[in-house]
C-alpha cells in the first residue's frame, strides 16, 4: 500500500499546488502489478492493431483503430505518466510485426511515428485531467472530462503527425493536399471511433472490478429492452430502404433514434445501441469501398456515438440528480427523527438528574457516617457513592451534546475534536476497510469552536475521503502556522470517483460551518493522485489552568 | 417584618422534588445551618416574614412559579437574603440572569457538586449578614444622616460633602458625631469596614 505523503505547513497554508519531487519525476515507471498490465496492453494493441487492418486506406492506417480506446482507457484510468512505457510497449510489439526494423535507414523515423500518437495522448489526458481539477460547472462534471480527451487525444495524435505529412508526404504515399487532408481526416476520425466504442466500456469493468462502481440494482424491464429495440430497428430500417431506392446513406434516423435511447435509458443502453450499430456499419466499410464514402460513414457513426453518449450522461445525470434529492429527504427525515430524540434524551436527561441529585447527597453522606461501621459496609457504602459519582459525570456530558439549545463556543483542543471526528467517522471507514490515521497533535493547541457542528463538518470530509480513496487509507494531520491551525483531510486517488453519492451539498454545508468560525476550507492537491482538503481555524488563546 | 441576624443561619431549600429538598436540606444541617426544605414557593413566600432565612436555594424550573419569578418576590419582601439557584436544564443565557438579574450567588448544574454548594451556602450566609449588620446599625440614622453616611464611606472629606449638599462644615462634623454614635463604630475606619 503507498503511503501518501502529508502537506508541509507551507503548501497548506498557501493552497498552493506542489511541484513536482524528485519522486514523481520517476513516477512515469509502472509500479508493481502495473508491468502486467502494460504486458496484457502489448497483447491487445497487438490483436487490436491486426483486426484495425480491414478499416486501412491510402495515408492513414485504420478508419476504425479500436486500440486507440484500450490506451486512452489505459492512460486515464491509471494516469498519464504511463505514456513513456506504454509507448515503449507498442515500438516492441511493432518490431514484432516488423513495421520497426532496424537495419531499414528510416528506422528513426518509424519509431517516432509509433510512439509519437501514444505520447500525444499522454498529453492530451493530462491536460483534460489539469483543465478538469482546476475547474468547476459542467467542465468538472463527469463524464465531460473523459468526453473531452475522447476528442482532444485523437486530435493531438493528428497535429503531432500533420509536420511529418507536410515534409514527408512520400511517406505515406499521399500527393497532393487532398490527399493529405483525407489522410489526417481518416487517421482522426479513426482513432476517434476507437476510443469512442472501445474506452468506455473497459474503464466501466476496470471501475466494477476495483469496486468504484457497482453492477446496476435492476436490470432494464422487458417494456424497455422492447422499446429500445423497436426504435433502433425502425431507425435502421428506414435507412436501409433509403439507401434500397437510391436515396443516399442518411445518419439522421439512427442518430434520432439513439438519443432517444441515451435519453431515456441512459449512457449504457445507447453504447448498446451504438455497438449494434457499429456492428452492421463497420463490416460495410472493409475492403474497397471509395475513400469519401468510407470517411462519410464513419464520421455519421463517430456523430452518432458522441450524441448517444451526450444524451445518455445526460439522462445518467438526471437519475443521480433525483437520486440525491430522495437520499437528501431521507437524511431530513432522519433530522427530524434525530429532532425528537433529541428533545426525548433532554427530557430523560433531566428526569434523571434530579433522583440523581439526591442519590449523589445520599451516598456520600452514607460514607461519611459508615467510615467507623463494619468494613463492608463501609465497602458498600464507598461503591455506591463512587458508581453515584460516575453517574453523575455521565449525565452532565450527555447535557453537553444533547441538552444545549444551541450549541455554543467553547475552547476546543484540537486533539479532542479529532477524536471525536474519527470515533464518528471509523464504523463507516471499517465497512469500506479503510484506516483512518492521524498524525500527533499537539495538545496544547485550542480552537474557540461549536464542536458539535465543526465535528459535524470534519466528518463530512473524512467521510467523502473514505469514499473516494483508492488505497484504503485517509490521513489526517494538523500543522500551525502564525496563529492559525491548519487540519488537512488527505487520500491517495489515481481517478475521480465514479460514483456520486451526493450533490455537495455536505460540503457547501461543511464550508459554511468552517468559515462562521473564521477559517476557511480549501482542496489543496499536491503532485500525483494525493488530494488534500484544508481546513484552517484560529487559533484560541488558552486561559490559564484551563484543563481540557 | 423584623429581621434578625440569624446564628446559626437558617437556609431554605425550594425544590418541587421533595426528595432532593428534603436531602440537600439535611446536608446542610449536617454542616451546621438551620435548614428547611420547602415544595411550595407559595407556601415558602407566605411564612417568609415571620421567619426570614440567611440563604435561599431555589430550584430555577418549578411548576406555577419557577426559581427567578420567586427571586423577584422574595427581594420585594427581604432584599438581604442572599440566593442560589440549581437546576436541571441549564443554560448559559438563565446563568447569566440568575446572577446579574436576579442577585443570584451561584448557579448549579443538577446533579449538584456537593463542595461548591456548601461554599456557595458559606458565602451567601456571610454575604446576608453582612447586609443585615449594615441595615441594623444605619437604620436609626436621619435621612440627611444617611446622605452625610453614603459619602463619607466613599471616600469625601467634609469640605465636599459640605458643597456638595450645600450645608456648612460644621453641620457636617455634627452629623458625621452622630453616624459614629448610631453605628456604634469609633471613626471613619470602622464605618468603611461597615460597608464593605
Amino acid at each position: 500500500m503507498a503511503s501518501v505523503p502529508l502537506p508541509s505547513a507551507d503548501h497548506v497554508a498557501d493552497g498552493d499546488v506542489q511541484a513536482p519531487s524528485r519522486a514523481d519525476c520517476a513516477s512515469w515507471l509502472p509500479r508493481d502489478r502495473e508491468w502486467l498490465l502494460l504486458a496484457g496492453y502489448g497483447v491487445a494493441f497487438l490483436a487490436l492493431h491486426r483486426l484495425a487492418i480491414l478499416w486501412s486506406g491510402t495515408g492513414y492506417y485504420s478508419l476504425w483503430f479500436p486500440a486507440a480506446g484500450v490506451r486512452l482507457a489505459l492512460f486515464w484510468r491509471f494516469g498519464a505518466r504511463l505514456a513513456p512505457t506504454a509507448a515503449l510497449t507498442e515500438i516492441a510489439v511493432q518490431c514484432l510485426t516488423g513495421i520497426v526494423v532496424f537495419t531499414q535507414p528510416e528506422w528513426p523515423r518509424a519509431i517516432f511515428g509509433v510512439a509519437s500518437p501514444v505520447l500525444a495522448y499522454g498529453i492530451a489526458v493530462s491536460v483534460v485531467r489539469r483543465v478538469a481539477d482546476g475547474a468547476t460547472g459542467s467542465l468538472a462534471t463527469a463524464p465531460m472530462p473523459l468526453g473531452l480527451a475522447s476528442v482532444l487525444a485523437p486530435l493531438t495524435a493528428v497535429a503531432f503527425a500533420l509536420p511529418w505529412s507536410i515534409i514527408r508526404p512520400d511517406l505515406t504515399n499521399v500527393a497532393s493536399v487532398r490527399d493529405v487532408i483525407a489522410s489526417l481526416t481518416g487517421f482522426a476520425v479513426g482513432d476517434m471511433l476507437g476510443v469512442l466504442l472501445i474506452a468506455p466500456p473497459l474503464l466501466w469493468i476496470a471501475d466494477l472490478s476495483s469496486g468504484r462502481t457497482v453492477m446496476p440494482a435492476m436490470f432494464p424491464s422487458r417494456r424497455h429492452i422492447a422499446e429500445a429495440i423497436l426504435v433502433l430497428g425502425l431507425s435502421l430500417a428506414l435507412v436501409a430502404t433509403l439507401a434500397t431506392i437510391g436515396l443516399g446513406l442518411p445518419a439522421t434516423p439512427v442518430l434520432l433514434a439513439i438519443a432517444w435511447i441515451g435519453l431515456r435509458f441512459g449512457r449504457a443502453a445507447a453504447w448498446a445501441a451504438i455497438v449494434v450499430t457499429a456492428i452492421l456499419v463497420l463490416p460495410e466499410t472493409t475492403g474497397a469501398v471509395p475513400v469519401d464514402q468510407r470517411l462519410a460513414l464513419h464520421m455519421s457513426l463517430a456523430a452518432v456515438t458522441v450524441v448517444g453518449y451526450l444524451a445518455g450522461s445526460f439522462a445518467d445525470a438526471e437519475a443521480r440528480a433525483l437520486a440525491a434529492v430522495a437520499r437528501r429527504d431521507r437524511m431530513l427525515f432522519q433530522a427530524e427523527r434525530l429532532k425528537t430524540l433529541r428533545a426525548m434524551s433532554v427530557a430523560v436527561i433531566h428526569e434523571i438528574s434530579q433522583p440523581l441529585s439526591t442519590l449523589a447527597i445520599e451516598a456520600r453522606h452514607l460514607v461519611e457516617i459508615s467510615a467507623r461501621a463494619d468494613p463492608e459496609i463501609a465497602e458498600t457504602a464507598r461503591l455506591i457513592e463512587r458508581k453515584t459519582a460516575t453517574l453523575s459525570t455521565l449525565v452532565r456530558r450527555l447535557r453537553r451534546f444533547g441538552g444545549r439549545a444551541v450549541d455554543e463556543p467553547s475552547l476546543l483542543p484540537v486533539a479532542t475534536l479529532l477524536d471525536t471526528v474519527t470515533a464518528l467517522a471509523r464504523p463507516e471507514a471499517s465497512v469500506a476497510g479503510v484506516a483512518i490515521r492521524i498524525a500527533p497533535v499537539d495538545p496544547e493547541w485550542t480552537v474557540m469552536a461549536q464542536e458539535i457542528e465543526i465535528a459535524q463538518a470534519l466528518v463530512n470530509l473524512v467521510r467523502n475521503a473514505v469514499q473516494a480513496t483508492d488505497d484504503g487509507v485517509v490521513e489526517i494531520a494538523v500543522t500551525r502556522r502564525d496563529d492559525r491551525i491548519a487540519i488537512a483531510v488527505v487520500n491517495h486517488c489515481t481517478d475521480h470517483p465514479l460514483v456520486h453519492e451526493g450533490m455537495g451539498v455536505g460540503s457547501l454545508v461543511a464550508k459554511a460551518i468552517v468559515e462562521a468560525h473564521g477559517g476557511t476550507l480549501s482542496r489543496a492537491d499536491r503532485g500525483l493522485a494525493r488530494i488534500a482538503h484544508v481546513v484552517t481555524l484560529p487559533l484560541a488563546e488558552t486561559p490559564i489552568g484551563y484543563v481540557a | 417584618m423584623t429581621l434578625t441576624l440569624c446564628s446559626p443561619a437558617t437556609v431554605y431549600v425550594l425544590d418541587d422534588d421533595d426528595d432532593l429538598g428534603a436531602s440537600v436540606a439535611r446536608l446542610l444541617m449536617r454542616h451546621g445551618h438551620v435548614a428547611q426544605a420547602f415544595v411550595d414557593p407559595i407556601a415558602l413566600l407566605r411564612d417568609y416574614p415571620r421567619t426570614p432565612a440567611a440563604c435561599i436555594i431555589s430550584d430555577v424550573m418549578m411548576g406555577d412559579m419557577d426559581g427567578f419569578a420567586f427571586a423577584d418576590a422574595v427581594r420585594e419582601l427581604d432584599p438581604d437574603v442572599a440566593l442560589v439557584f440549581m437546576t436541571a436544564w441549564p443554560t448559559t443565557a438563565n446563568a447569566v440572569d440568575s446572577v446579574r438579574r436576579y442577585g443570584g450567588l451561584d448557579y448549579l448544574e443538577k446533579p449538584i457538586d456537593e463542595d461548591r454548594l456548601l461554599t456557595a451556602v458559606a458565602e451567601g450566609v456571610a454575604w446576608s449578614n453582612g447586609r443585615r449588620l449594615l441595615t441594623r446599625r444605619t437604620a436609626l440614622l436621619t435621612t440627611r444622616e444617611r446622605q452625610v453616611f453614603d459619602m463619607l464611606v466613599r471616600g469625601h472629606s467634609n469640605k465636599a460633602i459640605a458643597g456638595a449638599l450645600g450645608l456648612s462644615i460644621k453641620t457636617i462634623e455634627n452629623h458625621r458625631a452622630a453616624i459614629v454614635t448610631k453605628t456604634g463604630t469609633n471613626g471613619l475606619a470602622q464605618l468603611i469596614a461597615l460597608v464593605s
